[in-house]
């Protein structure tokens, strides 16, 4: 599902300025389709959780950039680890 | 619910920033999105969100300290969390990160293998496909048309209309989309067509309505007219002793049917009499008796 930006403004309850900041901080990294910058599901809950790591955590932006990068390294380790005890099974086994 | 304050830890007199302090010292253990593989801090988050939505607004606190309002119904609307869409996420997902294992793959070939469809998938992911509305004429919808769609950020693509498209109708137009983060192939271009009103044809399926007015010598006469058509004019019998309300199916008229074949044109006459006031006529219909059975209202008695 693509979001368009002003609608994914809205949704994510932000200014233009913020998204520009955090998209040049690679916060967030939207698509690009006919020089238009494009938004996802994913986008929008990534947003949310930066707002929430702001507003209500209290996590200034240096702490945000590490966080999101950490937050990235799981989920992608997670997706490997799940993908690997689905695929070896007999190795876990035997192992 | 039980008792906010317990919940937070902190006294029934705690200062609007004592109860900002232990909440975030709670949400910073316990939000779902700092916890992807622990599916109860998530209802543990909502109790203490909760908790402090209700005491972070002092007209609300007040209430409850006033015993107005209970705890229950303070818990924030479910929410979708980041975790959610990071786990289940596709090919060519941005955010991935490889670098918490990447180290691996030297000595495990697993993860070497992994790595290596995981890398290979994003490349070939395809790009997004995007939504366009395009809005055309009548004739248009009904013949055929090519139309020029400008998008949003500059540039066009062409969009061929087939003959007969019809009103909502979403048309996709392979690899007009967003282009791929690798080298897969671009998404799709989807386009919504609607269509304008026409100021004389009406659309039901694939058949044209059309109202025409007659005079009152064609109705009565009968007579060869010309009848406009979405393709073009073309010649129609009107029956002699035609009404208000005679239908003509002109056939093969309409629109072009999915199926094959095209629907029909139904043109609905409409006998109207001269505007201006007519010496001939009105003295013709002084003397005119059109018998004892005639009265058009017959079928209105009560």
């Amino acid at each position: 599902m693509i979001i368009r930006k002003l609608d994914f403004l809205y949704r994510a309850q932000l200014d233009q300025e913020t998204l520009d900041i955090w998209i040049e901080e690679e916060w967030l990294v939207p698509q690009t389709a006919a020089q238009e910058q494009v938004f996802s599901e994913v986008d929008l809950a990534r947003a949310q959780l930066i707002r929430e790591l702001k507003r209500d955590l209290g996590v200034n932006d240096e702490g945000i950039g590490v966080i999101l990068s950490l937050l990235d390294q799981v989920h992608s380790l997670r997706k490997v680890l799940s993908h690997t005890l689905q695929s070896s099974p007999g190795e876990r086994k035997s192992g | 619910m039980t008792d906010p304050y317990e919940i937070l830890g902190v006294a029934p007199t705690a200062t609007p920033e004592e109860i900002r302090k232990a909440y975030r010292r709670h949400a910073k253990k316990l939000h779902p999105d700092l916890n992807p593989g622990d599916r109860d801090s998530e209802e543990r988050f909502k109790q203490v969100a909760g908790a402090h939505n209700l005491l972070s607004d002092p007209e609300k606190r007040r209430r409850f300290d006033n015993g107005e309002i209970d705890a229950s119904g303070v818990e924030r609307p479910q929410q979708q969390y980041y975790r959610d869409f990071a786990d289940r996420s596709g090919p060519g997902d941005p955010y991935e990160n490889a670098s918490g294992f990447a180290d691996f793959a030297q000595s495990n070939d697993i993860i070497a293998e992994l790595l290596r469809r995981q890398a290979e998938r994003a490349r070939r992911a395809p790009g997004a496909d995007l939504h366009f509305g395009l809005t055309i004429d009548f004739v248009d919808a009904v013949n055929g048309a090519t139309k020029r769609l400008t998008l949003p950020g500059g540039g066009s693509i062409d969009v061929t209309i087939p003959a007969g498209v019809e009103e909502g109708q979403i048309l996709r137009l392979r690899g007009k989309g967003a282009p791929s983060r690798g080298e897969g192939r671009s998404g799709d271009a989807l386009v919504q067509i609607s269509i304008n009103p026409h100021r004389m044809f009406e659309r039901h399926g694939a058949d044209i309505h059309l109202e025409l007015p007659v005079t009152l010598a064609e109705a009565v006469l009968g007579a060869r007219i010309r009848v406009p058509t979405p393709s073009g004019p073309v010649m129609a019998k009107v029956p002699k002793g035609s009404n208000t309300g005679t239908t003509l199916r002109l056939k093969g008229k309409g629109a072009p049917q999915s199926g094959g074949g095209c629907g029909d044109e139904l043109v609905r006459l409409k006998v109207m009499v001269p505007s201006e006031p007519n010496p001939e006529l009105e003295a013709f219909l002084s003397d005119w008796d059109p018998g004892p059975n005639y009265d058009p209202r017959r079928d209105m008695q009560p």
